[in-house]
Formats: C-alpha cells, structure tokens, sequence
C-alpha cells in the first residue's frame, strides 16, 4: 500500500505535468497558428440568401480584423454542391494549394462527398482553444450520421420549423397527416421548395421519417431494395399533396426566404426555416407580421448541426482557423443567437461559458418557437441523393 | 521605307495579338467540351432525364415567343409613327430603354406580373382577393411571362437596329414616291420597304433569338422551375460535383449551340422564300388598318419606364405586404445600411473591361485586317454557357481564375465586339481625305490617329464606351465561373437576391444596376456634348 | 387646275416662304427657281403632303377646285418626280410599274399587257422583267417618269428631275417629260436652280419674292 502510494506521488506530479506542457504545447501550436493567420485573407463560402445571417458574417469579419488581423470575405452561395464541385475541380485539375475556397459553411451529404474524396484538411476542429466550451451532449461529433472526426467544427443547430399567421391560421398542422389534411381545406396556399434546395430536401426528410413504416433502416446506409420499402409510402402521400399545393405543384418556391415572403403577402399560409428563432427575428426586422408565430410537429421535427469545414487546399489555413476559433468564441455564438441578430442556438454549453453571455442565448420574444418540440435525427446521408434524385424523377417535371 | 513597311507589319501583328489574346484561349475548353460531345452515354442520360423535353419546350417557346413578338413589335410602331414627330420622341427614349439591364428588367417585371405584385394588387379589390390568386402569372412551365419580358426588351433593340437603317435618306423619299401613288403607309411597308430592310435585320434578329436560346439571368427570376428552362439545366449539370453532370452540362450546351444553328437555317429558309416569292400588284391601294401591335409596342415602353419607378419604390419599402398598394412607410434606412461593394466592384469592372476593349477595338480598327472580321462577332451569337465554361477551363489551367486579371479578361469576350460592332460603321466611313491630308502635313500614322481621327470620332467612341460598360454589368454567367465566386456584381448579386425572401435589399441591388449603364451613357452625351459646345460641326 | 394660296412656311419662327400664291393651267408647266438650298424642295415636299416635321406651314391648295392639303398624300392624286429615280430595287421593272397602275385595269395578263404597251412606247419594249440594277441613267430616269404618270395624277410635281442626267440626256429626257405632261393635260411645277431647264414659253417663278426677312 505504501508502495503504491509512493508509486502514485511519483506519477502524479508527472502526470500534471505531462498535462500542463500538452496545453503548452498546444498553446504555443495556437500561436503560431494566430501568426501564421496575421494579414491572411479567408474567402468563406457561405450561404448568403439570408440577410441577418450575411449581416452577422460582416460583424464577425470586422471583429476578425481588428482582433486577429485576419481579413475575412463572405462569398456569397446559393448552393453548396456548387462549392463541393468547385473544389473538386480545382484539385482534379491538380491545383493542391491555392485553392480559392478557405472555409465552407457545410454539413450532410456535402460534408460526407468532401470527406469520402479527401478533401478536407485536418483534423483541426477539437484542437481549437474554444472548443473546450462546446456541448457535448448534443451531437457535434456527427454529420447525418457521418462521423466528423474533428474534420469539421460545430457552428450552430438547426431544427426544422413551421411558421404561420395568427390571423388566418389558429389550429396549425402537427404530423404529416394533419398537414396533408390542412393542405386539402387550404388548396393552393401550401408549399416547400423545390429539392435540392436543403429546406426542400429536410422538408422530405421529415415526412419521410414520419411516414417510413422501419425508422431504424434510415439510419443505415442506402440500398435500392430498403429505398424502395421506406419511401412508398412519402410517394404516396405526395401524390395526394401535389394537386393541392400552390400552383398545383407546378411550380414551387425558390426557397425558404421567398416562402416567408409569400406567407407575409397571404401567398401561402405555413412557411418553413431551420431557424427556430427566425420568425421573431423576421418580425423585428418587419419583413413578418407580428401575428407570425412558430410551430413544430408533436412527435418532434429533424433537428441537426451545422458546421464549418476547411478544404485541403485552401490557400488560407491558419486564417481559416483562427476564424473559425473566433466564431465558436462565447462572444460570437452569444451575438449569433440574440434574436435581434440571427437567432442561430448556439452550439456552446450554457453552464461552460462566462454568465455575460448567457442571457442572449436565453432570450424569448413574439414568434420564437416556444414549444418544446423534440429533435429527430437526421437519416442517414446517402438517403439524401436518393430522396433528390427520385423526387426529380417523379415531381422534377410538370 | 522599310521601317514604315515593317512598323506596319508589326501593328497589324500587335492588332491581331491583342484580340487573339481575347479569343483563342476560349478554344481548348470549347474542343475539350467537343469530345464529350461523342460519347453516346452523355446523351442517352440526357434524354431520359425527364427534366429535358419541358425544359428544351419551355425554351423554345421563349424564343419563339420572344423573336416573332419583339420583331412584330419594333414593325408595327415603325410602320405607324415613322417618319413623324412622333417617331422622333420614340427614338429619342430608346437608348433608356435599352440602356436598361435584363436582369432588373426581369426583377422589375416580375415585382410588377406576380401575383402578389403590383398589378394584381390594383385589381384585388375588383376581384375582392384577400390573398394573392393561385395563377402562374411569372415563372409558368411554358415560358410565356419569360418569353413575353425578352420580347418587350429586345423590341427595343431591334427597333434601334430598324432606327439606323431607316435612317437612309431614300427610304423615306421611297415612302413619299409610293404615297403619291396613292398607297398607304401599311401596303408601303409590306411592299416596298420590308423587302428591304428585313435581309438587312438577320443578324441582329439571329442575335436575338441566340440571345433568348441562352438566357439564364431572367429565366433564374421569370422562367419555369419545374423543370428550368433548357439553358439553366445546362448550366445547372455544369455546375454539379458530380462529373457526369458535368460533361452532361457541357453536351447540353452545346445542343443549345445545336438549335441556334437550325433556328438559324429556319430563318434563312425563310429569307429565301421571302424573297423569292412573286409580286403581283394589282394596284388595289388598300386602307390602313388599326395597329394593336403599335399600341402593344408603346405599352411596352411605358411598362418598361414603370418599372423602373417600381423598383425604386421597393428600395425605399419599410414592408410592404399584400394587398397594400402603397407602402406602409418609406425610409432610406436600407440604403443607409446597404452593401456598397457589388456597385463599386462592378464600376471598376466596367471601366477597366471597356477601356481595355476601346484600346484594342481602336488598334483594330487602323492596323487590323480590313476584311474577314465576322468571327468577331461570334460571342454576340454564340450560347452564354459553352463559352463562359470554356474560359473557366483555360482560367484554371493558368491559375487566373478567382483573380481580376481573368475576369476582365472573360469579360471582354463580350465586351469587345460589342464595342467593335458600335465603332465599325462610323470608323469605315470616316473620310479618308482627313487622314491622307494630316500625312500629307507631314504627320506619322499613329500621330494622325490621335490628333485628328480619334477626337472627331469621339462622340461615336464615347457611345461605344458606354455600351462596352453596360455591357460589362449585364454580365452573368461569365462573372461566376471566372471570378469562382469570390467577386459579386450588382448583377450577380440581384438575382441571387431574387431568391430569397427581401425585396428590400434586392430592389437596392436592382436600382444600382440600373444606375450604372445611365450614368455611363449620361456621361458620354455630357463630354461629347462638351466636346462639341464650340465645334458644330461636330454634332 | 392646280392653286396653291397663301402659302408661308416657318422654321422655329423663322419665315422660309411668306404669302406664296399661284395658279398653274391644266398642261402648263410652271418653274419655281432659286438657288441651292433655298426652300423649293420644302414648297414641293408641303405640296406632296411630306413637310419635314421642323417646318410649320398656312395656307390652301386646291387641285380642281378641290381642297387638298388637309388631306393625306395618298388621296391627293399628284405625283411627284425626284432627282433619284427611286426605283425599288427588290422589284423588277415591270413590277415597279404595276405598283402605280390603278386597280380599275383588272387581270393580270391585262395589267402586263398594258405595261408592255407603256414600256414599248417609251423606247423600252421587252424589259419587262429587267432587274432595274442594269439599266442605264437614262433609262431608268423614263422607267421613273413612266410609273408616275401611270398612276394617273392630276398634277405633277417634279424636284429638279434632270440634275443627275449628263448633258445630252438631259435635253432628251427633259423634251420627254414636258411632251407626257401636255399629252396628260395636268399642271406642272417644276422646280430647279438650272435655267436651261425651263420649258419654251413657260412661266418662271423666283423663290427669292417670296422670301422676305
């Protein structure tokens, strides 16, 4: 006993400071890092149809300037296979290092294409100092059931939702099949928009898990036999949707954003976002009616993570990083989820981080999502392009 | 005498350099494109996309549409109101008219036509709507708002076009001999005139059709969805990661260069029947009838004119909802908190593509070959796609692409025969008397040029300058694939705004773009103007 | 008889002709002269009903005691002669001149009839179906002359016809005209600046009287 008690005083001291000189090493990795990144400049690829969202990427870049001198630009992206083929291309075509994207707003089946083709640098995403804040609980290690493996850092969670007016709609839809019913009474004034658009796609997604007689089999990967079985009936179902969506199904929304617009014009009467605080945000730029209001299905909505993904060969690295550092920071999530800003929840542990931050990850306002609406995960993502490729088959053309 | 032989030598050489600079390095990607062109596979994936055959009908509808209308358009108002008073005041709002873009022509139509757009509001309390009808005014699977907004734009155009050529003095003379023999202006123009100004509107009418075969900015914002029309397919497959699609992208292009070559053929079929067909007058002079089509043409105009203010009024919108007609309140503080840099990147685009442009259309204007110049003219008749997928090719291979370097360069594709097309006539028919007179003083060839021919060309050098720079904003396709995203336009950021949900911030976007061809063809009439103040001869 | 009172043509508030008044018999042939630029041509172009649009112009014609310049050119029943033979060019020559004949000639082998007799009379038989490209100066100016007066006018305007013909053509083709139009028996004004092209015995008008400050 006395041995092993001295055994331990021998290996305690070494074991703390074995700790201590592997945060100073990281640390000073992290210095160099930050020097490296002085002066650099990050072309971020993000999506830029949101106007709150593009407003807060200029704010984080000017924070980005002034503490780190890093200059950050916001390439502006309406689709980010587009980005996925561009980097694909670049390095087909054998440019390895100075690639022109640095940091890429991704997640599913984008991420699984990048990470399946090599090309992603890293890992880095758990090597950041802010990462010690992150919440572990909720599922930032994994990408539609595609493990990260530190190869992209978690930025903010997303959960599908529904948004409707007071004025016309008093009793919203909350399953499948009370939607499918609301679309009856409400011919012509339902709608989501066209996949690929990832509204659309999630949009499937959710119907599908509701609608799929074994949920388990979404969570594997794709066959055309276990396709078959699980999609039949998001099918059919579909096919009695259709003839009563706007414009008969003839033609749908561009997105997400243009479906809030037509919801505040009375165009349609449920819109959908990934944002559970969009609605609110949306009022108080009056872009809403303050009647709008969100909503979520009963036995819960998909809910997921995104994340921010470097290339292998961007040009950027270190600035890359050192951005992205900055937008896992308390200070950047705590202003990215304040309701008057963006409104994205945060990806950060509430009690892991200082107090000052805390209120505006809290915060309530008119057409918040104030219903607990349980999360459903993600399927798997190689049913994403089956999902796309069937609906273009089937609906792509009327 | 050898050195002047030499120097000339050298100048056509540096003439040839220049533009080939510009033109050749698109031919790798256009060859490369080509092989993909033979693999049966290719084709086969894309005739059993179900997506094909609506969208190849919703784009030939367009076209179809978009030619027979604007060409009936720019006639009828031609044949009712020239050469009048009237006609004059016509002709003097033209270049607005044309000086206004596409794509915010198309973002002003459809706040206009959509069923939550203006229109639809004026009449929703005839109609006693509460929210906006279920129809398909803009974005119809059959192209037919798309097909109707290309046709009131290149109206406008062809109108110009008859402009010029109507600008001979023996037409008008012609249409006073046939009066006097009793005809009136409709049997004039059927007998007499058309027969000989429709041979001289081919190209520019093959221009149009090849413009609305390729148009992917205003079918982003009027064409159908489900499926896109044919040119937005393309250039979605070519935009895929995957590279099957890809290579499906770049057949589908070029099926699009396909049917411009049989639209081509059509019209020439046609030509030739036209011409061919036998006259027989029976001296019957028959009576005028009203022309709708004229009005068509004037509602047009003022539809174009409304737009405008439209657009500007969305800007100033705080929110705007159905069905108010009015915006609830106006406020600059959008503007106030506007992005600034899509303008200013499009300012300095424009000018520096342009210039360059200038610079080399001048070089090739004096030392160039005289002759064999058509295949300058190719990019104004050639699809959008292939060519700009083409120079996105040649652009990684040099590791240009993303840089400013190779989108001034992509842009001067179209730029420059723009310019060269605007300069020739006046250039060609510049009295060569004046240049042999300051030789003959004892002046080089280069000295003459810029001392004497250049500045009494220079109200024809300035307007071909602002065309060159409207020409540069209107750019699309050409911005995205050279630029790899990393620069946006006030073109390129519209219609990405279109999609989204404020139509705030893409009315701004919308209103900057159309600002910036006006005040470069404002510009150009203030220095000419200036130019000329004590010069009358000038004018 | 062809009557032209009052006339006064304005530019912006500049006279160009004040108070032009004149009377031409039926056959006559009268000269307006003045030189280059002077505004005759403006006189014709408000005769034929084709004013420039920066011109004003007062005043009454009347052709056979009919008012006439309220009406639009092709009512008027005059026809008018330039000095370009604007023959149309896409038309063959015989195609040129069934434009102008009047519809009251019916069927077609007729009408041809007709316009052979007409082209034989002038000196021109069997070009019916000349391309008009490749006749001569002088034969395309009588082609011209021809589909004018085919048309059956009741006055004749000519805007200085013979200036583009070289001196033996000139005397022939002007012997020509004048012989048709006292054959048709239609009044004639004939504007030029060359004094050797007014007729014998033709009265002759200076456009300088009528142009006062």
């Amino acid at each position: 006993m006395k041995e092993h008690a001295k055994k331990m005083n021998k290996f305690l001291p070494n074991l703390i400071a074995l700790c201590l000189s592997s945060t100073v090493m990281a640390n000073t990795d992290w210095n160099k890092i930050e020097a490296d990144a002085k002066g650099q400049t990050v072309y971020f690829n993000a999506w830029g149809g949101g106007e709150n969202i593009n407003a807060y990427i200029d704010w984080a870049a000017v924070q980005a300037k002034k503490k780190y001198g890093v200059t950050v630009k916001h390439v502006k992206v309406t689709d980010a296979s587009g980005i996925v083929k561009r980097i694909k291309t670049e390095v087909d075509a054998g440019r390895t290092t100075e690639g022109s994207v640095d940091l890429l707003w991704v997640n599913g089946e984008n991420f699984k294409a990048l990470k399946q083709a090599k090309l992603l640098y890293g890992p880095w995403a758990e090597s950041l100092p802010n990462w010690r804040y992150v919440d572990l609980k909720k599922p930032v290690r994994v990408d539609f059931s595609e493990p990260t493996d530190g190869l992209e850092m978690p930025w903010g969670t997303a959960q599908l939702t529904f948004i409707a007016n007071q004025t016309t709609v008093k009793n919203p839809p909350r399953s499948a099949q009370a939607l499918l019913a609301f679309a009856k009474a409400n011919a012509g004034q339902v709608s989501y928009p066209k996949p690929p658009d990832f509204h659309g796609t999630t949009f499937l997604k959710q119907l599908l898990l509701e609608l799929a007689p074994d949920a388990k089999a979404l969570q594997q990967a794709v066959s055309p036999e276990s396709f078959r079985k699980a999609s039949a009936p998001l099918w059919a179902y579909l096919d009695q949707l259709h003839p009563v969506l706007w414009r008969k199904g003839s033609s749908f929304p561009k997105s997400a954003a243009d479906m809030n617009r037509m919801l505040a014009d009375g165009e349609l009467k449920l819109s959908l976002t990934f944002n559970p605080n969009e609605a609110a945000n949306l009022i108080a730029t009056q872009q809403l009616p303050k009647t709008a209001y969100s909503f979520g299905f009963s036995k819960g909505t998909i809910g997921n993570v995104h994340f921010l993904a470097i290339p292998s060969n961007a040009k950027a690295q270190a600035g890359a990083q050192v951005f992205a550092n900055f937008l896992l920071s308390p200070e950047a999530q705590a202003k990215k989820a304040d309701l008057t800003v963006w409104g994205d929840p945060s990806v950060l542990a509430l009690e892991k981080i200082p107090v000052q931050y805390r209120q505006s990850m809290q915060m309530t306002a008119p057409g918040v999502l104030s219903e607990k609406v349980p999360t459903l995960a993600e399927p798997h993502s190689s049913w994403v392009a089956a999902l796309e490729a069937e609906w273009l088959k089937r609906y792509g053309a009327k | 005498m050898m050195v002047a032989r030499w120097a000339s030598k050298g100048s056509t050489l540096l003439a040839i350099g220049l533009v080939s600079v510009v033109f050749l390095p698109v031919l790798p990607g256009l060859v490369r494109m080509g092989f993909d062109f033979f693999q049966i596979s290719h084709w086969l994936a894309i005739w059993q996309d179900t997506q094909t055959i609506p969208a190849l009908m919703a784009t030939l509808g367009s076209t179809l549409i978009s030619g027979v209308l604007a060409l009936a358009l720019s006639l009828s108002i031609a044949i009712e109101k020239y050469p009048s008073n009237a006609w004059r005041s016509i002709v003097k709002r033209l270049p607005i008219l044309l000086a206004m873009p596409h794509a915010a022509f198309a973002i002003g139509f459809a706040f206009l036509f959509a069923p939550a757009g203006w229109l639809a509001r004026a009449i929703a309390p005839l109609m006693a709507w509460h929210s906006p009808p279920d129809w398909l005014t803009v974005q119809d699977p059959y192209g037919l708002s798309l097909g109707v907004a290309l046709a009131i734009k290149e109206s406008f155009f062809l109108l110009w076009v008859m402009m010029n050529l109507l600008g001979e003095r023996h037409i008008a003379q012609q249409i006073t001999v046939a009066r006097s023999l009793g005809y009136q202006r409709q049997q004039i123009w059927r007998s007499i005139i058309l027969p000989q100004i429709l041979p001289r509107m081919m190209w520019p009418f093959a221009a149009v059709l090849a413009y609305s075969l390729s148009v992917v900015d205003m079918a982003l914002i009027l064409g159908p969805t489900t499926p896109p029309t044919f040119a937005v397919l393309a250039w979605q497959w070519l935009s895929d990661p995957y590279p099957q699609l890809q290579a499906q992208g770049g057949v589908a292009a070029l099926i699009l260069l396909m049917a411009l070559l049989i639209f081509g053929g059509l019209l020439r079929g046609v030509a030739w029947v036209y011409q061919r067909s036998t006259v027989d007058f029976d001296g019957v002079r028959l009576p005028n009838r009203v022309s709708i089509m004229s009005w068509l043409y004037q509602l047009g105009a003022g539809i174009s004119f409304s737009l405008m203010i439209l657009i500007l009024i969305w800007s100033l919108a705080q929110s705007w909802f159905f069905p108010a007609l009015w915006p609830d309140e106006l406020s600059v503080k959008a503007w106030l908190n506007a992005d600034f840099t899509p303008f200013k990147t499009s300012l300095w685009l424009g000018l520096a593509t342009s210039l360059i442009a200038l610079v080399m259309v001048l070089i090739w204007l004096e030392w160039g070959p005289q002759r064999n110049n058509a295949w300058l003219y190719a990019p104004l008749i050639l699809p959008v796609i292939p060519l700009s997928a083409a120079q996105y090719f040649a652009l990684l291979y040099l590791h240009l692409d993303g840089t400013v370097i190779g989108l001034i360069w992509s842009h001067l594709l179209w730029v420059l025969p723009y310019v060269l097309l605007s300069l020739v006539g006046a250039y060609r028919q510049f009295d060569p008397r004046l240049m042999l007179t300051a030789q003959a003083l004892g002046y080089p060839r280069w000295q003459a040029c810029l001392c004497i021919k250049w500045p009494l060309l220079m109200r024809q050098i300035l307007s071909a300058f602002a065309l060159g720079f409207a020409v540069s904003i209107a750019q699309y396709l050409p911005t995205l694939f050279a630029g790899a995203g990393r620069f946006s336009t006030v073109t390129t950021e519209a219609i990405a705004l279109s999609s989204g949900g404020n139509r705030r911030i893409m009315a701004i976007q919308a209103v900057l773009l159309m600002l910036l061809p006006m005040l470069a063809f404002a510009l150009a009439a203030i220095v000419s103007h200036w130019q000329a103040k004590h010069r009358r001869g000038l004018r | 008889m062809l009557e032209i009172k009052s006339l006064c043509i304005k530019q912006t508030n500049q006279a160009l002709i004040s108070v032009l008044n004149v009377q031409i018999a039926q056959g006559e042939v009268l000269t307006l002269m003045g030189a280059s630029g002077s505004g005759k041509s403006t006189v014709l172009h408000w005769m034929i009903g084709a004013l420039d649009p920066v011109f004003t112009a007062t005043g009454e014609l009347k052709l056979n005691g009919k008012r006439v310049d309220q009406i639009p050119t092709e009512q008027r029943r005059i026809g008018i002669l330039f000095q370009d033979d604007l023959l149309f060019a896409h038309l063959s020559v015989g195609q040129n001149l069934a434009f102008a004949l009047p519809s009251e000639i019916k069927g077609k082998s007729h009408r041809r009839q007709v316009i052979e007799e007409q082209l034989a009379q002038i000196g021109l038989l069997g070009f019916y179906d000349r391309d008009p490209a490749t006749l001569s100066g002088g034969q395309r100016a009588r082609v011209s002359v021809l589909r004018t007066l085919l048309a059956q006018p009741q006055a004749l305007l000519l805007d200085e016809p013979f200036g583009k013909l070289d001196a033996v053509l000139r005397e022939q083709f002007r012997a020509f005209v004048f012989e048709r139009v006292k054959a048709l028996a239609i009044p004639t004004l004939l504007v030029t600046h060359d004094i050797a092209d007014i007729p014998p015995q033709g009265r002759v008008l200076q456009i300088e009287d009528f142009q006062h400050a």
